[in-house]
């Protein structure tokens, strides 16, 4: 339960900086802890107390194994949030080098 | 780039080989232990961005190592093609085991062709990061070209 609430404290912290914040960079901070908190509920979903990590090297009956579809659900995720968050710094850079500026207030003067 | 304080330049002269090193344990151990190509490709990446950060970079050093990387990227992704690709040629699926009865589990040598998807995966995503570093860090001189 407390993992629950920690994973949507971080959850909040994240909107919270793209709800307020006008630093371009920021936001894209706020996305990536938005990311982040949900790796966290699915990385932790899959822990057991005491379980071994999901490599077999033989067959071993009555150990405890933790499970290995979130982390590998985790992984790709990671690897989706990597290229989202370069796409997005890429295009937070292509508008730095247009207006001059990261406030998101400046972009909104711009036309088409 | 700028380089950085003889502070950072020694730090990094100490443990970049070692970041180096412990991505390609990572990559090599990937079938064993918790890590695998995309792990270790990543630490490997960021031994190499710290050395960039560190000692700094001039606007042709940028240029060749945009040209090596998009070479060692390209690399990447065919040799993880060829390794499916052999197993459709020679047992008939793709992705199929080529050396199912090869070594003993548990140990470096085993796995079949996983390792060498490993190893792949490891050059592919590392120079993918290193590239995608580059492109952001210098934007000056691409977009002055």
């Amino acid at each position: 339960m407390i993992i629950l609430v920690a994973s949507l404290i971080l959850f909040l912290v994240g909107l919270y900086a793209i709800i307020t914040k006008r630093n371009m960079i920021k936001v894209a901070v706020g996305f990536s802890l938005m990311e982040y908190s949900v790796n966290f509920l699915f990385a932790i979903v899959g822990f057991r107390p005491g379980a071994l990590p999901p490599i077999l090297q033989a067959v071993e009956v009555g150990k405890v194994y933790s499970d290995p579809l979130p982390q590998a659900l985790v992984l790709t995720a990671i690897v989706i949030g990597l290229g989202v968050t370069a796409f997005m710094l890429s295009l937070i850079l292509r508008l730095y080098n247009r207006i001059g500026s990261f406030d998101l207030e400046e972009i909104q003067r711009l036309k088409g | 780039m700028k380089g950085m304080t003889p502070i950072v330049k020694v730090v990094a002269r100490i443990i970049g080989g070692f970041i180096f090193i412990y991505g390609c344990y990572i990559v090599l151990y990937g079938h064993l232990s918790p890590g695998g190509g995309f792990a270790g490709g990543a630490i490997i990446a960021a031994g190499l961005i710290l050395a960039r950060l560190a000692f700094g970079t001039t606007a042709s050093q940028e240029r060749s190592t945009l040209i090596s990387s998009s070479i060692f990227e390209s690399t990447g992704g065919l040799l993880f093609l060829l390794v499916g690709l052999l197993g459709l040629f020679v047992g008939g699926y793709f992705f199929i085991n080529l050396f199912p009865s090869f070594g003993t589990p548990g140990r470096l040598v085993s796995a079949g062709s996983i390792p060498f998807s490993n190893i792949a995966i490891g050059i592919k995503v590392a120079a993918a990061i290193l590239s995608i570093f580059v492109v952001l860090a210098s934007t000056k001189y691409i977009f002055k070209e």
